[in-house]
């Protein structure tokens, strides 16, 4: 037997044994533990502003930690900071390659990130002497596209690629500190919990895996999507994983038991999955889909609660402010010349709670 | 797999050992545990919780602002 062929045997020994040891454990199902829980009741998000500004597709959002400004990357070639609470915009940061594709908010708020098609993660100083803000760090090492930038702080950060790996890169020196190779197709997005630990990264190989940031190691493949796994984001707790895919669905994956627990789908959404969002407690999951709608889920029961609807392109992007109190998502709203009044720009809407109606 | 070269063969193998060695929890305990935490913080969730928008700094509160 050649090596290659004993290897092959071995990895599927491994994947069997991996399968007995999740069945080992799989002593109580989520359907089962809720089910003398009630489903939440309709719940009603309001727009309370749109973010107008950008010229074409907005591909990314990301909120800062401090629930008021947010950043928006749109391949209008410009990075907007905003204030949520006045509409305006703080920064508008003109890009070099307008290919973006991501963009990330440093938790100190000190610096943003973004990257596309120019392979690259730019960093840039929104706290710069001067009140310019210039471009920091050119992060290039990844020989694909950059499909999404989280920072751990303002000298860490992590991007995923479609050149199938993730990288931890030190901002001071601009240099990989580490590689996350194992994915088999292109990763399309990450997240990173609250202890900063560890990262999940979602690919094109159908599969969510978690990596120990400190030895490079991945702890956990979750499979289970029959097709690419486009948004990720942890549950509030960070003992849980939710996925969202081209396959029209969503999932929760336990970390501790390392099973999936349940698969949010209905037989009449039939897009694909853009980007995903756990309500503070984790009890709702907003979904943005392709179909142009954000579906609000219980987590729990696994029952639609809720729609937003009123965007005029695909949802692209979706974030719930750290404190929950808004939901924020971007599209690829088709654009009209800013002089029109009622034309509805590439925006962004943030939209709260109004009011719930039990049924 | 078929796509891999040997270096990235062997790496997969492993990597599955040591997700193999990840230390499993039970999940009639993790599935409570979380359902339990979800339902602890469902109180202070804004999108659950009408009474929390009072403080909703996004609604215009009124028309005129005394400069």
């Amino acid at each position: 037997m050649g090596e290659m062929e004993q290897l092959r045997k071995e990895a599927e020994s491994l994947k069997d044994q991996i399968t007995a040891a999740r069945k080992a454990v799989a002593d109580a199902t989520l359907p089962d533990t809720v089910s003398s829980t009630a489903v939440v009741g309709r719940v009603q998000l309001k727009t309370r502003k749109t973010l107008r500004g950008h010229l074409a597709k907005i591909y990314a959002m990301h909120w800062a930690t401090d629930a008021k400004l947010c950043v928006s990357a749109s391949q209008d070639g410009k990075l907007i900071v905003w204030d949520t609470l006045t509409t305006n915009k703080v920064n508008a940061i003109p890009l070099k390659s307008s290919w973006v594709m991501t963009c990330a908010y440093a938790p100190s708020g000190n610096m943003v990130a973004c990257g596309g098609l120019d392979n690259m993660c730019s960093i840039y100083n929104l706290k710069g002497k001067d009140g310019n803000v210039k471009v920091m760090r050119e992060l290039a090492a990844h020989t694909g596209y950059l499909s999404c930038c989280r920072f751990l702080s303002d000298s860490e950060i992590i991007t995923s690629s479609g050149d199938c790996t993730c990288l931890l890169w030190d901002i001071e020196t601009g240099t990989q500190k580490t590689t996350f190779a194992g994915h088999l197709g292109d990763c399309m997005s990450l997240a990173v919990p609250g202890d900063f630990k560890t990262f999940v990264s979602g690919a094109c190989d159908f599969t969510a895996k978690l990596w120990d940031i400190r030895d490079s190691n991945c702890t956990h493949t979750f499979s289970g999507h029959e097709s690419d796994v486009n948004a990720i984001a942890f549950f509030p707790n960070g003992n849980a994983v939710i996925t969202g895919s081209d396959d029209a669905t969503c999932k929760l994956f336990d970390l501790r038991s390392d099973q999936e627990l349940i698969t949010y789908q209905d037989s009449s959404i039939m897009c694909g999955v853009t980007s995903i969002a756990p309500s503070l407690s984790g009890r709702l999951i907003l979904a943005g889909y392709d179909d142009f709608n954000v579906n609000i889920w219980d987590s729990l029961k696994a029952e639609r609660v809720g729609v937003l609807a009123g965007h005029d392109n695909r949802v692209s992007c979706i974030g719930v402010s750290t404190d929950g109190m808004a939901c924020c998502t971007g599209s690829w709203d088709s654009f009209l010349p800013s002089f029109s009044f009622k034309g509805q720009d590439n925006v962004m809407r943030l939209c709260k709670q109004n009011k719930q109606q039990y049924l | 797999m078929d796509e891999m070269d040997l270096p990235q063969m062997k790496k997969e193998v492993e990597s599955l050992k040591y997700q193999l060695a990840f230390k499993r929890e039970k999940s009639s305990k993790t599935v409570t545990d979380l359902v339990k935490w979800i339902e602890e913080v469902v109180p202070e969730d804004p999108f659950l919780n009408p009474e929390l928008m009072k403080n909703n700094p996004w609604v215009e509160k009124g028309k005129c602002i005394i400069l």
